[in-house]
């Protein structure tokens, strides 16, 4: 029982660990791809820094570092894994 | 205000320092005089310093305890400066943590008090092992430390280095910095803009209002012949 509750105390905070970082990560890609246009068209029109920000930011969902985010989940198990094999 | 900001936070690192210096392990250094289990009516007071049932059994309102003693080295300085004489009594109980708190996932007490059993000595022929544990000892409440593990050790004046606290701060300050810049972040691209717009909106209707007003106000003007 006491397992169960910490599982679902486990989840909850993971999952709102996720949706903060994987949210967090996209501001700083953005941002990046921003500070990427503005380096190398002094202005530039708007339609195409559009798209080239969007289409970055299509290649980072369907990116590696996206998925590594996962590890929010996995961490905390092994962790806990550890630690009981160590303690008992 | 400054002063009550100032002493807000004064308390808030107080707390969180003694949460820590309660949860995280320490070791110490001692020779096992013997072990006990005797029957813990818990107060109101003390409850929370003790943990649970083991976590095969259910919980009542009273329970037996094991306990082990041991003569230590005295620590001081959080456990950074250990005293030379072994001559500090030291009650530990030993009990499950089981899976909720502290994260020590321990549910081996019996063997553990096995295993304290088998190390059990005499002063003239002493055995030293290093006990980790967490928790305080204080004898007004009737609270003791709870031991987690028990290793044998040769050198009764070796170095213990607490590789796992150092870890934790070092993880802790990664933690706390990644908030930072995680809240430096939302404020710089979600919050301030919203705010800046709001702002903006808020002038408009500000300089909205003024203009009414010195048009209100001319029209005053106009009817009293000015």
């Amino acid at each position: 029982m006491k397992f169960l509750y910490m599982l679902v105390v486990w989840f909850v905070i993971t999952t709102l660990l996720y949706f903060m970082i994987s949210v967090y990560s996209r501001s700083v890609r953005r941002e990046k791809l921003e500070k990427q246009w503005a380096e190398d068209h002094q202005g530039g029109d708007s339609d195409a820094r559009t798209a080239y920000i969007e289409n970055g930011m299509v290649e980072y969902e369907h990116g590696f570092r996206k998925k590594l985010i996962v590890l929010v989940y996995v961490v905390p198990v092994v962790l806990v894994t550890a630690i009981l094999y160590l303690t008992n | 205000m400054q002063k009550l900001k100032t002493g807000v936070r004064v308390i808030v690192i107080l707390f969180a320092g003694m949460f820590l210096h309660y949860v995280l392990p320490q070791h110490d250094i001692a020779r096992i005089t013997g072990t006990e289990v005797i029957r813990q009516d818990f107060s109101s007071v003390n409850r929370i310093f003790f943990a649970q049932a083991e976590s095969g059994n259910v919980d009542g309102a009273t329970r037996d305890v094991q306990f082990i003693s041991v003569m230590r080295r005295p620590t001081y300085l959080f456990g950074l400066i250990r005293g030379a004489e072994a001559n500090d009594v030291m009650i530990y109980r030993n009990e499950d943590t089981g899976w909720i708190w502290p994260p020590y996932f321990k549910f081996d007490s019996r063997d553990l008090q096995g295993e304290a059993q088998e190390n059990t000595s005499t002063a003239e022929a002493p055995k030293w092992v290093s006990i980790t544990h967490y928790g305080w000892r204080n004898r007004f409440f009737t609270v003791f430390p709870n031991a987690i593990s028990i290793k044998r050790i040769d050198d009764p004046n070796m170095t213990i280095i607490p590789w796992f606290n150092i870890m934790f701060f070092i993880a802790l300050m990664a933690g706390i910095l990644f908030l930072r810049a995680v809240w430096l972040q939302f404020r710089e691209r979600a919050l301030d803009p919203t705010l800046d717009k709001v702002g903006d909106e808020w002038d408009r209707v500000e300089a909205g209002v003024a203009e009414r007003q010195s048009r209100l106000k001319r029209w005053f003007g106009s009817l009293r012949g000015k």
